[in-house]
C-alpha cells in the first residue's frame, strides 16, 4: 500500500471515494422540486389564479342559483318539458335530490323581499308547480298561496302559408232554411267557471287619484282575498297583478293606473266575468271643480 | 457545491412547472360564489331563454325584464334582440328562436329577420 505525496494512504478500492462522482445530486433535484412544487401551486391558486368567465350555474351565489332554479320553473311551467327541466336542475349540482333542492330554493325565495314583485311571485308559484308535482314539499307552499295561471291559446305561424288560387266553379253560398220554430239555445259543453258574482263598478272623481282603478276582491262576508290574481285589458295589452300586495289598503287590494282617453276591461281570469262595460279614462271634475281623470272602483265577491 | 446548486436548480425547475400544470390546468381555482355576469355565454343564452319562455306564460314584459336584471345587463331590450337575431343567424333550435322573438316583440325590437317566427296570439276572453 502506497503513500502519495502528502504522505496519506489512498482510499480503499471499495470506497465512494474511488467511484466516479454522480452529476446529479438527487437530493438536491428532491429538494428544488419539493420547493418548486410548492411554489408553483401557491402561485397558481393564490398569487394568479386561473380567472373564470365562463362560470357554470352551480357557481353562482346561493340568491342567483335560487333565481336561476326559479327560471328553469318558469320556462317548465310554458313548455311543461320535465327532461329539460330536470336536467338543467342537474347543472346546478344538487347534493341530493334536484327537486328538494328546488323546494328549498323556493322557501328561500319566498322568505325575502323576492315576492314583493309580481314577477317574483310569479316566479315562485311556477318553483312550487313543478316541485309539488314530483311530491315534494316546501316552505313556499304555506307562504305563497296558489294562484290561477292565465289560459291562453297560443298560434305558430313561422311561415306565411299563400292563399290557394280562386276556382272557376262558383260556389254557392248555402243559406239556412227558414224555421217554423224558435232556434233551441245552444248549452255550452264546458259550464263557464266562474267563483264570483258579476263585478261591481263604482266610479269618482278625484284630483289626487287621476285615472285609478281600485279593485277589492273580497269574500261574502266582506273580508279581502290576498294574492287574487287579477288582470286588467286594454286594447293592445294587458297586465296581471296580484291583490294584497299594498297591505295598507287591506288583503284583498290592489290598483292600476290608466292612461287617458283609453278603455279596459278587468276580471279575474278563469274565475270571474270581465267587467260588463269598458272603464274609460274620461276626463271629470271634482267637487272643487279642479279637473281629473275618472277613477273606478271594482268589487269581486265571491259567489 | 456547484453540483448541488445544479441540481437544485433542475428540482425547482420540475416542481414549478409540475405545481403550475396542477394549480392551472389540472386542478384550478373554482369559484363557487361567482355573479350572474360571469355566466358563460351559452347559460347566458339559456337563463334568456327561459325567461322568454316565463314571459310567454304571464306575458308580464315587465316581470321579464326583472328577471333578465339577473344578468347584470345594461340595454336589456338590446340585448335580448342581438341574442334573438344571435339564434335566428346561427339556427338554434325552432322552439327558442319563437320564445326569444316573442319577447323580442314584447319589448319593441322586432326586427325583420324576425318576423317569420312571430307568433299569432289568441287570449282566452278570460270569463
Amino acid at each position: 500500500m502506497g503513500y502519495d505525496l502528502a504522505g496519506n494512504q489512498p482510499p480503499a478500492r471499495e470506497s465512494r471515494y474511488r467511484r466516479p462522482r454522480s452529476l446529479v445530486s438527487w437530493s438536491a433535484v428532491l429538494i428544488g422540486f419539493l420547493i418548486g412544487l410548492g411554489g408553483g401551486l401557491f402561485y397558481a391558486w393564490n398569487i394568479n389564479p386561473v380567472v373564470q368567465v365562463d362560470t357554470q350555474p352551480w357557481q353562482l351565489t346561493a340568491r342567483a342559483r335560487a333565481e336561476y332554479m326559479a327560471a328553469i320553473a318558469l320556462d317548465f311551467g310554458y313548455d311543461g318539458d320535465l327532461n329539460l327541466a330536470v336536467q338543467r336542475l342537474i347543472e346546478l349540482r344538487p347534493q341530493g335530490d334536484p327537486f328538494q333542492m328546488l323546494a328549498d330554493a323556493a322557501c328561500q325565495l319566498a322568505t325575502s323581499g323576492y315576492v314583493d314583485s309580481n314577477a317574483g311571485l310569479q316566479a315562485v308559484q311556477s318553483m312550487k308547480l313543478l316541485y309539488q308535482l314530483q311530491g315534494r314539499t316546501g316552505c313556499a307552499d304555506t307562504l305563497v298561496a296558489a294562484v290561477a295561471q292565465p289560459t291562453e291559446v297560443v298560434l305558430s305561424l313561422p311561415t306565411p302559408t299563400p292563399l290557394p288560387p280562386a276556382t272557376k266553379t262558383p260556389t254557392q253560398v248555402p243559406t239556412p232554411a227558414p224555421s217554423p220554430t224558435a232556434a233551441a239555445p245552444i248549452q255550452p259543453t264546458v259550464p263557464v267557471q266562474s267563483d264570483f258574482v258579476p263585478p261591481v263598478v263604482r266610479t269618482f272623481c278625484d284630483a289626487t287619484l287621476p285615472g285609478i282603478i281600485e279593485i277589492f276582491v273580497q269574500q261574502v262576508g266582506g273580508e279581502g282575498l290576498p294574492l287574487q290574481q287579477v288582470r286588467v285589458r286594454w286594447n293592445d295589452g294587458d297586465n296581471l297583478f296580484l291583490t294584497g300586495l299594498k297591505s295598507e289598503r287591506g288583503p284583498g287590494y290592489a290598483d292600476f293606473e290608466m292612461e287617458a282617453g283609453l278603455s279596459y276591461i278587468v276580471d279575474i281570469p278563469g274565475r270571474s266575468d270581465p267587467t260588463s262595460s269598458p272603464l274609460i279614462a274620461s276626463p271629470c271634475t271634482t267637487e272643487t271643480g279642479a279637473t281629473s281623470i275618472t277613477s273606478y272602483r271594482v268589487f269581486f265577491v265571491e259567489q | 457545491m456547484l453540483r448541488f446548486l445544479l441540481s437544485l436548480a433542475v428540482g425547482l425547475g420540475l416542481g414549478l412547472g409540475l405545481g403550475l400544470y396542477l394549480g392551472w390546468i389540472q386542478f384550478p381555482v373554482e369559484y363557487t360564489d361567482a355573479p350572474p355576469s360571469s355566466l358563460a355565454e351559452s347559460y347566458q343564452d339559456d337563463y334568456t331563454v327561459m325567461i322568454a319562455a316565463g314571459y310567454l306564460v304571464d306575458r308580464d314584459v315587465n316581470a321579464a325584464l326583472e328577471r333578465l336584471r339577473l344578468l347584470e345587463i345594461s340595454n336589456i331590450p338590446q340585448y335580448v334582440q342581438n341574442v334573438t337575431e344571435r339564434f335566428i343567424s346561427s339556427s338554434r333550435e325552432v322552439r327558442d328562436i319563437i320564445y326569444m322573438v316573442a319577447l323580442s316583440e314584447a319589448l319593441g325590437r322586432l326586427t325583420p329577420i324576425m318576423e317569420p317566427y312571430r307568433e299569432v296570439n289568441v287570449r282566452g276572453t278570460g270569463g
